[in-house]
């Protein structure tokens, strides 16, 4: 029993009450155990008794039900959001009760400052601004608490404090107004000095009503019980009854379902006083629900009886007819189904007969004979299957026969027999693959390659033909495009390949690819040479990524490189981040940065010209290059990115095979030609698409790697390159860490200039190369050895 | 009016012989006020506790029970098998109330009532004859209702009412007091009765919320004017005193009845 609830009853009933209770509840245990306690509150507080005896008496007899404590079933769910759903008003909301019974001014006074507390929400209008805050009239209460309090004349401050700043500068109480309807929070109440204060901030409301907003209020958003109040107020003859006849929200038809949910009452296991209908007496057994299904299964039953009569002597039209009705009175019979599913079987609809087996399994996982069946009808299925050459299907099925009963000797007999048949049509069908794809790789490579190259020239001459006619920038583009084309048309397969790899795909893919081929080399043992080669390859690799800020050449514009460079590392994190809708702001802001962009190039072409080869070309229109190029590498890379995904994995693959197999000629190479210089040029293609389409990013692989690695990781599925790529790159990253510090250390210069003139090579470089094509392939690797010589010494040529 | 009237009795005779069986005791009885109300008391629980088991809603209920009163307030008790007319109701406040009941259900639900533990009815003739005479039955109720079968209930009124009286009260207070489901259970349970007839249905929900408030000595403020009069002009305390008059014989019969 709940004893505060009995206590405070009997403190208002009195004792006449605690004697009818002593009568009636003798044989209630709870009571006995509450009664001594009870006795002195009845006696302290000396109940008037409120006459009725009738009324105590049911009291006294109904005692054990009225303060059980599961009696009440309403949790104690805060005041719902309600309010503000105006239009829709499900119920009717009334004005507060108190308008109508005209309770005296002191009372409701006191009876507000009772009730109302922290968090609640009440709606005044502003009376007084001071510099400190604001004062409010109150008008009315808002969400769950519903008073009359308009003519109580409460002011409440909301201090400066509690209201949100809209603009850091401005003072927040210059947006309100005198006269002005606010929806406050109550912040605090002293109940002594009778003073609100209340805040504007969110924050502050009670955890169920955070959804309404604070602030200022149109008068059209006055709360709906206000606004009628007020009416009621005006109109004596606005009665209660009246107002809530005219509610929308009285006429709606599931008024009664709705209020019961919110005042928490279950009508589904309805309350009663009555001893005979208390809801702990009804059986679930006797609900309609539970009469029915079992009915239905025993209709059932008699049906498939029937059906299975008809099926003995033959009549199958008529005993698929009773199962038909079987399963219409009780879907999923067991009995009908495996019945009917038996009729299909033998009728020879095997797949209609192995459906209902399965149905009648999955309602009765041991049911003998659908199991059986199942299985018979499976081998059968299988075998069919076996005839029209579905090999692997079959002998899936015979698996699963022999799932259900594995001592069915046909499954396990078919089932060897399958494997066989399939082991040897695999062989077959392998070698006959592996022919095919010999063949398909020769034949497809050779063609491919010649079609590229010669759509690469095709472009080529077109671009330059453009450039020639258009500003210098675009120029840039071209020579990007001739460049590369001319190291296609080098000769060398690898780089030929990769560019049109390049065209088609992402850079993502590309460095996959880039890294399984390293990866490949790698793993080819180590030998002396093959560790050098590696250690080189390390470098060339570092030699892409960011120049530290703090590396600063003597360059001319030495001063702007290093915040420019951390500028551009910023932008190209940006890029990465944001998404294609975006795309066209960044294209602005990248386009307004160009400037540095062009500094730095322009620095880079001059630490290209200082070098040995003929950089000399290459300088002319460097000045205004690099914003072309950046759009444009730009526009490239989304297009690639859009593309890229389809074909990354595939390219990939692919590209992979032929990696590898092009992986002895690399090497060769790399070790003959390894002049930094050279690898540029050789790198122009392979690095450009490691680093992805945009050549002015590999300054930034640090940052985009991190976004690569998990942009990937997202489209490509978890795939185990990624994961192993992933690791790898930290590695990089760590070596890049490795190399810039010792890049600081004296070889910063280089550094840079390598990261910036790489960061160039992919796409805008290398005009220089073409003159170097023309150069017979061992001179070049000499001038690339001198260069990398020089380089390894830190002695610049100037 | 004759001929449902004289055919109807005949069907429930030889059709459920459980149902039949079940009234004998009342039919042979003599005629005596106190028994009939006895036996209205037993029926209003036979609805009730039918239609808990079908998952019927209080209104719906509360329809079949007013449904049932009204019909025999035209009629004799003894003309027509309350129980079949009490199931006819529950079917036809399903429709009027727009939760619609299934016969086969109503069926079910009836036939254990009065065999508990028996095993479901058979789809045979019994069966059908019943769901026959389930269906005339509403028909006969239809027209001795003169199709007037939809009916104002307090539901509605209780529940807004409690609503504004939780306004005044302290919420606290309110949270520890389980007024809404005192006042609700009050509510349904005067439906054992033909006092749900007899009264106004805003008397009816004012008189349960009070008795509930009273239970639980909820105080509730005065102005110049009662909480209750405020909600129904017309109400006296009488009216209210009466209603709960009512109500509690209700629960003295239930020890008598059942």
């Amino acid at each position: 029993m709940d004893r505060e609830l009995l206590r405070h009853c009997l403190a208002y009933h009195g004792e006449s009450l605690f004697n009818k209770l002593k009568c009636e509840q003798t044989e209630n245990p709870d009571f006995q155990a509450v009664v001594s306690d009870l006795c002195k509150a009845t006696y302290e507080s000396g109940g008037e008794g409120h006459g009725n005896p009738l009324v105590e008496q049911f009291i006294a007899r109904k005692a054990d039900i009225l303060f059980c404590p599961t009696w009440k079933t309403a949790t104690h769910q805060e005041e719902e959001h309600e309010e503000e759903e105006d239009a829709a008003e499900p119920y009717a909301i009334m004005p507060p009760l108190e308008l109508f019974m005209e309770v005296s001014y002191d009372e409701r006074r006191a009876m507000l400052y009772r009730d109302l507390e922290r968090g609640d929400i009440v709606v005044g209008r502003i009376n007084n601004i001071r510099e400190y805050g604001f004062f409010l009239t109150l008008l009315c209460t808002a969400g769950g608490l519903k008073r009359d309090i308009e003519d109580l004349e409460l002011s409440a401050l909301c201090h400066i404090r509690e209201i949100p700043s809209t603009g850091s500068h401005d003072d927040p109480l210059s947006y309100y107004q005198i006269g002005d309807f606010i929806r406050a929070a109550v912040k605090d109440i002293d109940r002594y000095q009778e003073k609100i204060t209340i805040s504007l901030q969110q924050a502050s409301l009670s955890p169920s009503l955070e959804h309404i907003k604070l602030g200022v209020l149109p008068r059209e958003e006055l709360p709906i019980h206000y606004g009628r109040s007020v009416r009621a107020a005006a109109d004596s003859s606005e009665t209660y009854r009246c107002i809530l006849k005219s509610c929308h929200g009285y006429h709606n038809p599931s008024v009664v379902e709705y209020l019961l949910e919110k005042v928490g009452v279950s009508d589904t296991h309805p309350p009663s006083m009555m001893r005979g209908l208390q809801s702990k007496l009804f059986q679930a057994e006797d609900f309609a629900s539970a009469i029915r299904k079992k009915q239905s299964s025993s209709w059932a039953l008699k049906c498939v009886r029937a059906g299975v009569d008809h099926f003995k002597h033959g009549r199958y039209v008529e005993a698929m007819n009773e199962y038909n009705k079987a399963l219409d009175i009780d879907t999923n019979n067991v009995e009908a189904l495996v019945a009917r599913g038996a009729l299909y079987a033998n009728k020879g609809s095997i797949m209609k007969a192995i459906t209902d087996f399965e149905l009648a399994l999955e309602s009765c996982p041991d049911h003998r004979n659908a199991k059986k069946y199942l299985c018979q009808t499976l081998v059968e299925r299988g075998k069919q299957l076996e005839e029209q050459e579905k090999l692997v299907t079959a002998e899936g099925l015979y698996r699963r026969a022999l799932s259900l009963d594995d001592l069915n000797p046909e499954a396990q007999e078919a089932l060897h027999k399958i494997t066989d048949t399939i082991q040897k049509s695999i062989r077959l069908r392998e070698e006959a693959l592996a022919k095919e794809q010999v063949k398909a790789t020769s034949s497809q490579t050779s063609a491919e390659k010649l079609r590229k190259i010669l759509k690469e020239e095709k472009r080529m001459k077109k671009k330059r033909k453009r450039s020639a006619s258009s500003s210098p920038s675009s120029s840039t583009s071209s020579r990007r495009n001739s460049s590369s084309s001319s190291s296609s048309s080098s000769s060398r397969r690898r780089s030929k390949k990769k560019k049109k790899k390049r065209r088609r795909s992402e850079r993502g893919s590309k460095r996959h690819r880039r890294i399984s081929s390293r990866e490949s080399r790698r793993s080819e043992g180590k030998s002396e040479k093959d560790r050098k080669e590696e250690e080189e390859e390390e470098e060339e690799e570092v030699e892409w990524y960011p120049a530290p800020p703090n590396t600063t050449g003597t360059f001319l514009n030495q001063k702007g490189g290093p915040g420019f460079g951390e500028r551009d590392e910023e932008e190209e994190e940006v890029e990465e981040k944001n998404s294609e809708e975006k795309r066209i702001t960044q294209l602005y802001s990248l386009s307004a940065a160009s400037d540095d962009e062009e500094s730095d190039s322009s620095r880079r072409e001059r630490k290209r010209r200082d070098r040995a080869e003929g950089g000399t070309k290459r300088s002319k229109g460097s000045q205004s290059r690099s914003p072309e190029r950046r759009s444009k590498s730009r526009e490239r890379k989304d297009k690639s990115r859009e593309r890229g995904k389809g074909d990354n994995r595939k390219d990939r693959r692919d590209s992979d095979s032929k990696r590898r197999s092009s992986l002895e000629e690399n090497r060769k190479r790399r070790v003959s030609c390894s002049s930094a210089e050279s690898e540029y040029s050789r790198k122009s293609s392979l690095k450009s698409e490691y680093l992805g389409n945009s050549g002015s990013a590999s300054k930034h692989v640090e940052s985009r790697m991190r976004h690569d690695s998990s942009k990937r990781n997202s489209f490509d599925g978890g795939r185990y390159e990624n994961i192993e790529e992933a690791g790898r790159e930290k590695d990089r990253k760590g070596k890049v860490e490795e190399e810039r510090r010792r890049s600081d250390g004296g070889n910063s210069k280089r550094l840079e200039g390598v990261g910036n003139h790489n960061k160039q090579s992919g796409l805008t470089s290398m005009p220089g190369e073409r003159a170097k094509k023309d150069l017979p392939t061992n001179l070049l690797d000499i001038f690339n050895q001198i260069a990398q010589f020089e380089k390894e010494k830190g002695v610049r040529p100037k | 009016m004759e001929g449902p009237s004289s055919r109807l009795p005949a069907t429930t005779q030889d059709g459920p012989l459980w149902l039949a069986g079940r009234t004998d005791s009342g039919r042979d009885a003599e005629s005596d006020p106190a028994r009939d109300i006895k036996t209205q008391f037993r029926v209003c629980r036979f609805i009730m506790e039918t239609g808990v088991k079908l998952g019927m809603r209080s209104v719906p209920v509360a329809t079949a029970c007013v449904l049932y009163h009204r019909f025999f307030e035209r009629v004799n008790m003894r003309a027509y098998e309350p129980y079949l007319v009490a199931m006819s109701c529950v079917y036809l406040a399903g429709k009027v109330e727009e939760q619609h009941v299934r016969t086969r259900d109503i069926i079910n639900v009836s036939h254990r009532y009065f065999n508990s533990s028996s095993a479901p009815l058979e789809c045979d003739k019994e069966f059908w004859d019943l769901r026959d005479s389930v269906v005339q039955c509403e028909l006969l109720i239809l027209r001795q209702l003169n199709f007037h079968v939809s009916f104002e209930h307090p539901h509605k009124y209780l529940l807004h009412y409690l609503l504004s009286v939780k306004s005044l009260v302290n919420r606290h207070a309110w949270s520890r007091t389980p007024v809404a489901e005192t006042s609700w259970a009050l509510l349904r349970d005067c439906y054992h009765g033909v006092m749900c007839i007899r009264h106004i249905p805003q008397h009816i929900a004012i008189a349960t919320l009070y008795l509930a408030l009273n239970s639980y000595g909820v105080e509730m403020p005065v102005g110049e004017r009662e909480w209750w009069q405020v909600l129904c002009e017309d109400v006296t305390k009488a009216d209210i005193e009466a209603v709960i008059s009512d109500l509690l014989q209700l629960y003295d019969m239930e020890a008598k009845c059942i």
